[in-house]
């Protein structure tokens, strides 16, 4: 037995079959091919395979697809649909990828952050990636790199 | 040594970058093929048991299945292993751990495989599993391979150590006992297999060494090499623990049988339990000086839990027993080590390789030391500190360059050495417990071998493509573990050649495609790749030269890249002149010097990185909670290609050491894991490092290297453990002898001090 699903997937409609235990990771990498999206540990504990759903972050790893039927998902594609967006050229310049693989994740933990606080602290920052685990970086980079972008965020608020 | 150009040094975007943080990077997890099977490992239900017998039948009755194999599938030899092959590709009559794999299952679906797995019916004899390497030792112990338990033991003697103790004004005597700590990659271990377009067996995985990986495969498999390719040029991190083969093997074996594409991804759970670790050692440390602060004496044993297999165990433990007295002038060394057999797990590389327990030990004790002689714990390493020409630990002289002292002196003028006599919490949490957090700031100070040591073949090569727009592709055989080697080659091509990043790039680990730069381990890559990128632009320019000579009639000298133009002795001509629509491709290879004499395998090195470590931390003392509050790195690793990426390995390593230090331990029970995924194996997450790290480049060129380069991922990390345990000391007047160290430890400490 299959379900259907109906997903707006990076700001477009996405219809999935899907096996009522799958969960949402399997069906972003297996199934729409959006491998951007990394799987850790299967368990929760290490945010590799971080998504927005609605625009909260959750692990994708403890979300059943089915439970995602008629919500929107953002992966981190859909972040640089039109190239890459602000914190991800932050995290660039600001050297804060190594191996890369808790890369994505880490940045829709960032853009969590971004979007719950205007202007975060650096305990804010640390505290809103403290559930994505990285094992080269030390983190020093990656908090700069979201520190950054608020920066530049508050500066183009401003602006307007 | 030619002085550097810009480019290196310069901080400068990673290559690979901007793939990485689009999500568009294809990682070995990612790779697809149609028409794949997934492969599925049986592995062993005891830690230690006798195989009976394998039913397979049950298992090939699942729908979707294709096949399953045993050790009867396995046409070559059916072992592997770096340097001793004495792990089972699939058992045959026993098990050793409970990562051992008994047999493989390749289906159509990933979920029929799995249930294929619980299907194949292995019959054990149980035996009790051997669990304590001391134990193990002793004769009449039971035997996990026919030569014994003891891999691998190693024996020096320099000067007299029992005349230099009672020489000493202070000796200090102690055990420390390091824990099995895990690497924990975030990607696990994975890949695809395939036959390509040639017909080659084709394997695109993690890895740490392809062309050793294609050795290992094309030997169980019982296939000539030129059959056997493998790829495996972006690795979601690795350090040390993707060096021996993992999926490898089986993809091959799988596909080999079936002719159809495989695919294999662990979870978190079957990749804490299968590969490597760093190896639990327990280290009896006994070491003196004299009056005026001299060292004299250091005597050590170090017994090494090295779990079921060889692995790189043996070289795992010359390398602790090369570091075992420290980067320090010591008239008396005796250093004893053992590497032994056991059914926990098993033991190999992980960053620092050996040297990281034995810094545990070492600055420990230098600590020790400098408090009974009431000296200031960094003057009191100043002193003793190696210099070039010295005689180090095992005897025999260092002839590299030799930075330790600078780091020292680099330390001591640091902020956060200065402000040690400071007590006081900084960052205490509220101010109403400031009153019960004590401060404490501690040192280490460190050296680590660079490369493979002597004995151990260690070369690189690579290759260069120059295309006639003037564009070149470096061709390098190592892997882009994260650690942003790949970047740092483009940087070093780009100031030698004179060609700007964006006319550079880079091809990367393909046995079909790229030379053998040697593996991607013992922060080896920027000293050996780097400097075969060197001589291979040197060629380049040479080979251009000759060819304008030849072809435009100009003076014999090389000649340089200027854009799409051609720069030599006869003025500047288009490049395509010269070279029409053809590729100009060279190869040029460096081989790593080694040291005078031979003591070991690997045994000793010939260059080596030098680190202080400050550490400063804030003990809760109603809670025993530590917390790691800052940390300046003082690092030499030669002349900094690449600044970012000079950083990054050593904030990283920093993580990495406090994990080492307050958090990580993979726990055994009777060969079993009870540490089973990241809720239970525990490390650092953004909220415990600190907020305030700093890193200072201590830049003492070596001439053999690139600009002056070596390397520095491995003492980024090492010191960082000790100089965390050396600032608890400071902070609280206890001392730890055992890793981790939890909370619930410093609280029992902090109530027997007080009763």
């Amino acid at each position: 037995m299959t379900l259907t699903i109906h997903l707006t997937l990076n700001g477009a409609p996405a219809v999935f079959e899907v096996e009522p235990e799958e969960r949402l990771v399997h069906t972003l990498r297996e199934r729409a091919g959006l491998t951007g999206t990394k799987l850790g540990c299967g368990i929760g504990e290490c945010g590799a395979c971080s998504v927005l759903l609605d625009g909260k972050l959750v692990p994708s790893c403890l979300v059943l697809s089915a439970q995602a039927d008629g919500h929107e998902v953002t992966t981190i594609e859909g972040l640089s649909q039109k190239g890459l967006n602000d914190l991800q050229r932050a995290f660039v310049e600001e050297g804060a990828v190594q191996c890369g693989y808790c890369t994505p994740g880490m940045i829709m933990a960032g853009e969590a952050v971004l979007r719950r606080y205007q202007r975060p602290t650096t305990q804010q920052i640390r505290a809103g990636i403290a559930g994505n685990l990285c094992r080269c970086t030390g983190y020093a980079k990656i908090v700069s790199a979201i520190r950054k972008t608020a920066r530049r965020r508050a500066h183009r608020r401003s602006g307007r | 040594m030619q002085k550097a150009p810009s480019v290196v040094g310069a901080r400068v975007k990673r290559f690979d970058a901007e793939d990485k943080v689009a999500g568009r990077t294809l990682y070995p997890s990612d790779k697809t093929v149609p028409g794949m099977l997934w492969v599925e490992v049986v592995r062993a239900a005891h830690p230690h048991a006798r195989i009976l017998s394998i039913d397979i039948e049950p298992a090939l009755q699942v729908p979707g299945v294709v096949r399953v194999l045993t050790h009867r599938d396995v046409p070559g030899e059916n072992a592997f292993g770096i340097q001793i092959q004495d792990m089972p590709v699939l058992c045959h009559d026993r098990v050793r751990y409970l990562g051992d794999a008994v047999a493989l299952v390749g289906a159509e679906t990933r979920a029929a495989a799995r249930e294929a797995a619980q299907k194949v019916r292995v019959e054990y004899e149980v035996l009790e599993p051997v669990t304590d390497p001391e134990l193990a030792m002793l004769p009449g112990a039971v035997a996990l391979h026919p030569k014994g338990n003891i891999l691998h033991e190693g024996h020096f003697n320099k000067g007299d150590v029992e005349a230099g103790f009672g020489r000493c004004a202070v000796v200090i005597e102690n055990t420390y006992q390091v824990p099995m700590i895990d690497h924990a990659f975030l990607e696990t271990e994975a890949g695809i297999a395939y036959y390509d377009e040639n017909g080659r067996l084709t394997v695109d995985a993690c890895g740490q060494y392809i062309y050793r990986d294609q050795t290992q495969i094309a030997r169980a498999l019982g296939l000539p090499l030129h059959q056997v390719r493998v790829m495996s040029p972006i690795v979601g991190g690795a350090f040390g623990g993707k060096d021996e083969v993992t999926v490898q093997i089986h993809l091959a074996l799988m596909t080999f049988h079936t002719r159809r594409p495989c695919r294999m991804v662990a979870t978190r759970e079957e990749s804490l339990i299968s590969h490597t670790k760093r190896h639990p050692v327990t280290m009896s440390y006994k070491t003196g000086a004299d009056r005026k602060g001299n060292l004299i004496c250091v005597q050590a044993r170090f017994v090494a839990d090295t779990g079921a297999y060889a692995s790189l165990g043996g070289p795992v433990l010359n390398v602790m027993m090369e570091h075992a007295a420290g980067p320090y002038r010591v008239p008396n060394v005796k250093v004893d080590g053992y590497a032994v057999y056991t059914n926990n797990g098993f033991s190999g590389a992980f960053r620092g390789f050996g040297c990281t327990q034995a810094c545990v030990g070492m600055e420990s004790q230098m600590d020790l030391m400098a408090e009974a002689l009431r000296m200031d714990p960094l003057k009191f390493r100043e002193q003793n500190v190696l210099v070039k020409g010295d005689r180090a630990g095992l005897d025999y002289p260092m002839t590299c360059e030799v930075g330790a002292l600078r780091t020292v002196r680099s330390a001591r003028r640091g902020a956060l050495y200065r402000s040690r006599r400071r007590k006081a919490p900084a960052r205490a949490l509220s101010p109403s417990l400031a009153p019960f957090v004590r401060r404490g700031v501690g040192v280490a100070t460190q050296m680590q071998g660079l490369g493979l040591g002597i004995g151990i073949p260690d070369y690189a090569e690579v290759g260069l493509d120059l295309r006639p727009d003037g564009t070149v592709v470096l061709r390098a055989g190592t892997n882009e573990i994260g650690q942003g080697a790949y970047t740092a080659y483009l940087q070093i091509l780009s100031g030698c050649l004179g060609v700007p990043l964006e006319r550079l790039s880079i091809i990367g680990a393909d046995t079909a495609r790229t030379p053998d730069s040697g593996t991607t381990t013992a922060s080896r890559t920027i000293f050996a790749v780097g400097k075969a990128v060197e001589l291979a632009a040197e060629k380049l320019e040479r080979v251009l030269g000759e060819r304008a000579e030849r072809v435009f009639g100009w003076a014999p000298g090389p000649a340089k890249l200027r854009g799409e133009q051609l720069e030599g002795t006869g003025g500047r001509r288009p490049l395509r002149e010269l070279l029409g629509e053809e590729t100009l491709s060279v190869q040029a290879v460096f081989h790593v010097p080694v040291a005078e004499r031979e003591m070991g395998d690997g045994l000793p090195h010939r260059f080596y990185s030098f680190g202080t470590h400050v550490a400063e931390v804030e003990v809760n003392t109603l809670t025993g909670e530590i917390a790691v509050t800052s940390v300046e790195a003082h690092l030499d690793g030669g002349k900094v290609i690449s600044r970012a990426g000079f950083e990054g390995q050593s904030e990283g390593g920093i993580a990495q050491g406090i994990g080492y230090a307050l958090m990580e331990e993979v726990r055994l029970e009777k060969g079993r894991f009870l540490t089973t995924n990241f809720h239970t194996y525990v490390i650092p997450t953004s909220l415990d490092v600190p907020e305030w790290v700093r890193t200072i480049p201590v830049e003492v060129r070596e001439p053999e290297g690139p600009f002056g380069a070596k390397g520095i991922s491995e003492t980024a990390m090492v010191g960082v453990t000790p100089a965390v345990l050396n600032a608890i000391a400071d902070a609280v007047g206890v001392r730890f002898f055992r890793l981790p160290v939890r909370a619930e430890d410093v609280l029992a400490a902090l109530r027997e001090k007080k009763s």
